[in-house]
């Protein structure tokens, strides 16, 4: 059974007719072709499908498709714009914060999630809000590190709406 | 983290270059744009869907399958059961098999028996995913239970089911010993001896991309296209070339991303075949993508085995002998890559042992096969003899510290040969465990009274020190251990006409920055920028035959190939341009992206810039006479010897001596990595390794149910890898002593970590828990277990 819906994705608007059965990750990699959202384990609890949903970091395995509608989402993909990475992207690479980066976009978007809740979460703080993604090759130090010096350098994502448009203006 | 003393000497050139430098990585920008290339990400037109339905049982005969509904499922496509992969296929290879074990029948599918639960037994292909799930649910076997067994040492009783009679009388799948000296006499004249069994739990290597495979085949071309998440291109084109009964020049092996590989991504699985076989039969691409369940199941696991330790010595605590006698689980099939072989290798760790010897007796049980996660063996004798070293420390009433200091090797024994053959080639390990005892603070802690802080905690520090086999000994040792595959690297460098130079390699990009660490290489060699270099990864089509990415011996056998090749490159780049310019090669250098003269004297000319350099060779237009045309050169290098790296780990915890819950506080990694290509990445392979090490030490570990045979946990929900709210503050500190064996003096730092996390913390409980006479002795260590060594006296089993 196909159900319609018409969603928001990465500020594109999207009439799609999906399966009922199928979940998020898949509607977005599949239908959609955005690839940068991972699967690890479809019982949301690796968190590698992590994207944000009406600003919330939503694991996308746990969410069907057809419950997108009239919602935006937004995937790893929103994030830089042509050639630049934007300044979250850009600490992750200067801290060496990923290593086989499957779980990269899942990080980003969970932190770009915790900008988006107005906080200015410290070390301790990063470490609980991110636990519930997982990363075997990093040992999570140089992600921390990493939010940490993208909240230091730019404050207004605590504040303002999500870090991608002041990223592009800074 | 802290880290000490991580700028290492600059060792090649003269010249300002990257090598030593923590440039950022080439893998990155795609990486966090959403842009790498995952096999799952592969999605070529008219794509199948592979499922795979699985035996349920540890132990069964199979007496009936049906098919015939699922074939009549709308969307199914094709299926496969045994009897057909047995006439098409030929049995599954193992790339390191245990020296003197018989080859057991592994095929694709199972055959009349399945050994253990996940074991595949029917393949269907369907138009989707969803379909061919579905279509699982309508096919029907019928399986007749066999007795089974589960547990390691328990499948070695003479009364214990036979898993492969028809090639076997026990399940001892082979034994072997090394050593020397006549280490039971030494026991006979020792002044103590201290001896136990340490039992280390199975854990998953667990990379976050699960497997997966997209097989297409071109019939008419005889081509074989196969994406696929692995460490090992080329060795996986040798695995299926085999399996298929095909030609290698029929296959095309291809991994781009592969997300986390530890040691499981080893060599060819039975989906790898099963995958090309159906799309072979319907020409058609075919995927499969492994869910989470079926990798707890049908992936390797790894590391579970017991060892029977003794150490030997006189009363100043100098050890006059050591032994272990261990089991090691394979699970129920040798592996695509066999078991863990560095338990044997490195059994005496750091210290000065001469006279010892180790046995190992492989054994098959009803479980998952187990294949190589990374350290291979070396933290499960490392927590045994560590372990056993702090006993001996107890016993003798020595520190600790004191005890390790005086057998370990010294900087003038080395190189020495331990009792195993192996060759320890430098280092100053005293050094790493004193820095290691200063930076926990040691001292002080060992002068103060031992009493509960205000919180009723007691704390204790407990030290791990190590030796870490990096790379292999040659090809020579290799082949005498029976390996199918070699002990070099390989590289090709070609220059293009945009001035850069293309780099290909059939490393596989896993995680451990080969990308970045061969163009840092090919930048200091050959003289060129860093960004001019770009690094093609992963393709059997596009690169030369190599080995692969495991063992930490990537870098130390790439170094050399890239450093040939680089070198090659380089004197014809200088002859052009020599030529062009109508001076002596030997008066110019490459720097950056222009040939200039070394004296600074450009004359009319100027400086020629490496484009037109490149474009003279490449077109042949304007090349000295007898010089061919083109640019381009291949090298391919073996180390003399494997590199042993080494370090001391000590931690700091905090006991509850009522419920045994217990926390890490700190913990330090004193590690020597040699010379370091790229410090960054150096560290945060220590630190990524180290993250698993805590995992297998504390929280994970894969648990079955002897009665039923089943796996309890298998599913992230149930498993417990570290997340980021689990660790505890590192300390990293390295020292920087170059290997004489291996080019640039750099040694493999990939498995570092995973040693001796799980020994530094059991000894660390049991030193707050001293006064309690505490004993740990498996792995992981958990509260519970904790608190069971704390009552043993009052009749709780441990």
């Amino acid at each position: 059974m196909n159900v319609e819906i018409e969603t928001t994705v990465n500020g594109k608007l999207v009439h799609a007719s999906v399966p009922a059965r199928l979940h998020v990750a898949d509607f977005l990699r599949q239908q959609l072709g955005l690839t940068g959202t991972h699967l690890g384990c479809e019982q949301g609890s690796c968190g590698m499908c992590t994207v944000m949903v009406d600003g919330e970091a939503v694991k996308s395995c746990l969410m069907l498709a057809c419950q997108l509608d009239g919602r935006h989402v937004r995937t790893v993909e929103s994030l830089a714009e042509d050639d630049r990475l934007t300044p979250l992207q850009e600490a992750f690479r200067q801290e060496h914060a990923l290593q086989c980066g499957f779980c990269s976009p899942a990080f980003l978007m969970t932190a770009t999630a915790l900008a988006h809740q107005g906080t200015r979460p410290g070390r301790a703080e990063i470490r609980d809000e991110i636990a519930g993604v997982l990363c075997r090759c990093t040992g999570y130090d140089n992600i921390v590190t990493a939010i940490e010096r993208w909240f230091a350098e730019h404050p207004q994502t605590a504040t303002e709406d999500g870090p991608s448009e002041d990223a592009r203006s800074a | 983290m802290t880290t000490l003393e991580s700028s290492p000497e600059r060792t090649a050139g003269t010249r300002p270059g990257v090598l030593g430098v923590s440039v950022p990585r080439k893998e990155d920008e795609r990486l966090l744009r959403g842009d790498g290339q995952f096999t799952d990400d592969v999605d070529p037109a008219r794509v199948l869907y592979m499922a795979v339905a699985r035996c349920p049982y540890p132990h069964a005969r199979i007496t009936r399958v049906d098919t015939a509904a699922a074939e009549r499922l709308d969307g199914v496509e094709h299926v496969l059961s045994g009897k057909q992969v047995h006439q098409l296929t030929e049995p599954l290879g193992v790339l390191r098999p245990v020296p003197g074990a018989p080859r057991l029948p592994y095929y694709a599918l199972a055959q009349d028996v399945a050994t253990h639960e996940g074991q595949p037994v029917v393949s269907i292909v369907a138009t989707s995913r969803h379909v061919a799930e579905d279509a699982l649910e309508l096919v029907d076997i019928d399986y007749e239970p066999l007795p089974h067994v589960v547990d390691v040492l328990g499948a070695l009783e003479p009364d214990a089911p036979v898993l492969h009679p028809s090639v076997l009388e026990s399940n001892l799948l082979a034994s072997t010993t090394d050593g020397r000296g006549e280490p039971e006499a030494r026991f006979d004249e020792a002044d103590v001896v201290v001896a136990g069994r340490f039992r280390v739990g199975r854990v998953s290597p667990l990379p976050m991309e699960t497997r997966g495979v997209v097989a297409q085949w071109r019939a008419g071309a005889r081509e074989l296209t196969v994406h696929c998440s692995t460490q090992v291109p080329h060795l996986v084109r040798k695995q299926l070339a085999e399996s298929l009964r095909l030609r290698e020049s029929d296959i095309r092996a291809i991994a781009s991303d592969v997300g986390g590989g530890f040691g499981l991504k080893l060599g060819v699985f039975p989906e790898d075949v099963l995958a090309c076989l159906h799309a072979m039969a319907l020409r058609r691409p075919v995927k499969w993508s492994e869910d989470r369940a079926e990798h707890f199941r049908a992936a390797t696991h790894a590391r579970e085995s017991v060892h029977d330790y003794r150490i030997a010595a006189d009363a100043d605590g100098r050890i006059l002998a050591m032994t272990n006698v261990y089991a090691t689980d394979i699970g129920g099939w040798n592996s695509p890559f066999g078991s863990a072989q560095l338990s044997s290798v490195v059994f005496n760790g750091p210290y000065r042992v001469e006279d010892g010897s180790v046995e190992r007796r492989v054994t098959l049980t009803n479980k998952t096969p187990v294949g190589a996660y990374r350290g291979y063996g070396q933290p499960e004798v490392n927590f045994a003899y560590e372990l056993l070293m702090d006993r001996l420390a107890r016993k003798l009433g020595i520190d600790p510290i004191e005890l390790r200091a005086r057998n370990m090797l010294t900087p003038d024994e080395l190189p020495w040969v331990n009792p195993a053959g192996a060759v320890y080639d430098s280092g100053d390990y005293a050094r790493c465990l004193r820095m290691a005892a200063e930076r926990i603070g040691w001292d002080a802690h060992r002068a103060a009274p031992r009493r509960p802080r205000p919180d009723g905690r007691l704390s204790g520090i407990g030290f791990s020190s190590f030796v870490e086999r990096t790379g292999y000994a040659s090809s020579r040792f290799l082949a005498k251990r029976g390996s199918q595959f070699g002990a070099h690297e390989s590289i090709t460098l070609r220059a293009n006409r945009s001035g850069g130079i293309d780099a290909y390699t059939g490393v596989s990009t896993i995680g451990q920055s080969s990308e970045t660490a061969f163009a840092q290489l090919v930048a200091e060699v050959f003289g060129t920028d860093y960004d001019a270099v770009k690094v093609h990864v992963g393709d059997t089509a596009a690169s030369p035959l190599n080995t692969g990415s495991f063992a930490s011996r990537t870098m130390i056998a790439a170094a050399g190939a890239i450093r040939d090749a680089a070198g090659q490159l380089a004197a014809k780049t200088l002859r052009l341009a020599a030529f062009r310019l109508q001076v002596p090669p030997e008066d110019l250098e490459i720097a950056g992206s222009v040939v200039r003269r070394r004296d600074g004297t450009d004359g009319a000319d100027g400086a020629v810039p490496l484009a037109e350099v490149y474009r003279t060779a490449i077109t042949g237009q304007g090349i000295p006479p007898g010089e061919d045309p083109g640019l381009e050169a291949t090298a391919h290098f073996e180390p003399s010897d494997a590199a042993y790296s080494f370090g001391t780990a000590a931690a700091l915890v905090s006991v509850d001596p009522e419920t045994g819950e217990f926390d890490v506080e700190r913990f330090v990694l004193v590690h020597d990595a040699g010379t370091v290509v790229n410090p960054k990445v150096v560290d945060g392979q220590v630190l990524g390794a180290l993250a698993q090490g805590f995992g297998a030490a504390l929280t994970e570990e894969l648990r079955y149910d002897p009665d039923t045979g089943q796996l309890l946990n298998g599913s992230m929900m149930d498993y417990f890898p570290p997340t980021a709210a689990d660790l505890p503050p590192i300390e990293l500190l390295h020292t920087h002593v170059p290997s004489p064996v291996t080019p640039f003096g750099i040694r493999g730092v990939g498995e570092v970590g995973t040693i001796p996390p799980g020994a530094a913390v059991a000894n660390a409980i049991c030193d707050a828990l001293a006064d309690y006479g505490v004993e740990l002795n498996s792995l992981p260590i958990t509260p519970e277990k904790v608190w069971r060594a704390l009552n043993a006296d009052k009749g709780v089993q441990q």
